[in-house]
Order: C-alpha cells, then structure tokens, then sequence
C-alpha cells in the first residue's frame, strides 16, 4: 500500500484548490480507507476514528483554498488524522484502556468472501493484537511507514519530531512489535500443545 | 543481519495488514457533507485597490516605525545638547 506519487498529489492539490468536486471524490475515495485504516488502528476504536475521520474530511474541504502549491495531500490527510487523534488523548479524560482486540475486530471485515475471511492468516491477527498493544507513538510509527509506505522523513514531519529521533523511534516500534509477535506466538504454540 | 531480517519480516507483516472502512452510508454522508461545504465555500474577495497588502506589511510599516524611532533619538540628542551646551 503505497501513496500517490508526489506530482500526481501535488495536482490533485491543486485541483481541490480550485474548487474541483471531481479531485475531491478522486482523493476521498483514494485516501478515505487509508486514513481510517490509520485512526482505527491508531485509537483502537470504531467510533472514534469514523469521528476523527469525519473531521480530516471536513478540514480538507475547509482548507482546501489554502493548499499551497506543492501541497501532497497524503501527508497532508495523515498530518491532520494524526493532530486530531492526539488532540483528542490530550482533551479526554478517559483512559486509553480498551481491550487490544475488542473494538478492531468488530468492524466490517474488508475481506471480499466469507471463505477469504476464514483464509485470513492467523499471523495477520497476531499482528493486528500485537500492534493494539504497542504505545500509540509506537503504532502511529509503524503504521505511516509500513503501513503506508510514506518516508521516515515525511513520517518525522507529520509527527513533528527530528528524523533521526523518528529513526530511533521506529526502530524501538519494530523490536517491540517483534517481541509480541515472538510471545503471542509462543502462547498460541503452548495453546495448541505445539510447543515441547 | 538476524535483526535486519526480524525487522523487515515486521515490517512486511504490518504492511499486509488489510484496509479497513466505514460503512457505505457512512461514507456516502460523509462525501455528500464534504461536496455541499466545497459548493458553498465563502468566495475570497481579492484586494485591488492598487495597494499591495503584502507590501505594506513588510516594508511600509516597519520604515513608518523606524522613521518614528529616529526622529524620537534626534529629538532626545537634540535636548541633551541644548541642556547640558555641549
């Protein structure tokens, strides 16, 4: 899963700052599984993110005339989601506690078939577990640049922190997500009685 | 070289992660909410009365301010000079 490249983003900017409704529809529904893909595995929960997603949405349109040139407007969207989803921990009282498992499986499956549904590997939701237990620093990063193939410079940018800083970070996330990976597969081996 | 492939086999395996979206009517009163504000977008007037705004923020009212600022130094020399008859 990849971004636009950066020309085809920037006319697509320049597109949606003229006001055109068709480069709209085009970037909505381009980008709209991308970013709410992101908010729901970044905040863990369904209706938060079709919240948050509803307001990146809505701030695109609002902005939209003062895009500047050269604006990508991937970066852009995650910029925002991103804001407003830490915006949110800082505004809420409510403790970031929800079940690692509870609230993502619950969503409509993007698998087209039944039969795809139950061919999902087992190892893609020892993922899904193991990165809703990670800290959201560490998800968000794994999430922009695995998960959306973005640049670990662009990825620093949208989370406002140095490159290099963003590097270490990364780097942390995916020894963390590895050493789950490695316990939630030891535990699902001792379950089955694989394990010696 | 063991770290490196750990790393990418992470990597790989959250990139595969399939995409998740809201629902059709969700997305479709999203998309309808977001075309009826890009209709009805307050028009930006454009400023031409021949003054450049951007001009005058960046050049004339700083001059304006450095001008005051010099006159207001001459001024206290002026009446240091005549005070104490240098």
């Amino acid at each position: 899963m990849t971004l636009m490249d950066g020309d085809d983003e920037g006319v697509l900017a320049a597109r949606l700052r003229a006001g055109d409704s068709r480069a709209f529809d085009e970037a909505y529904d381009r980008y709209r599984p991308r970013v709410f893909s992101f908010l729901l595995r970044l905040s863990r929960s369904r209706t938060l993110a079709e919240d948050l997603l509803d307001e990146t949405w809505l701030r695109l349109v609002a902005h939209a005339r003062d895009l500047r040139p050269g604006t990508r407007l991937g970066p852009w969207l995650f910029t925002v989601a991103r804001n407003l989803y830490w915006t949110y921990r800082r505004n809420s009282l409510v403790a970031d506690a929800c079940s690692p498992e509870l609230t993502l499986w619950l969503s409509p499956p993007a698998w087209p078939s039944p039969f795809e549904l139950a061919a999902a590997s087992e190892l893609e939701r020892r993922v899904e577990r193991a990165l809703a237990t990670l800290s959201p620093q560490y998800r968000e990063a794994l999430l922009l640049v695995a998960g959306e193939g973005l640049t670990p410079s662009d990825a620093a940018a949208i989370c406002r922190i140095a490159p290099e800083a963003f590097r270490q970070r990364l780097s942390r996330a995916r020894a963390a997500l590895a050493e789950k990976l490695e316990q939630t597969g030891a535990s699902l081996a001792r379950q089955r009685g694989y394990g010696t | 070289m063991t770290s490196d492939r750990q790393a990418d086999y992470v990597l790989a395996a959250v990139a595969a992660l399939g995409p998740h979206d809201v629902s059709r009517r969700h997305a479709d009163s999203l998309r309808r909410r977001c075309q009826a504000q890009l209709q009805t977008r307050p028009t930006r007037t454009v400023v031409s009365r021949g003054v450049d705004r951007t001009a005058l923020q960046r050049f004339i009212g700083p001059a304006l301010g450095s001008a005051w600022c010099l006159a207001y130094l001459v001024e206290v020399i002026r009446r240091a000079v005549a005070a104490y008859g240098f």
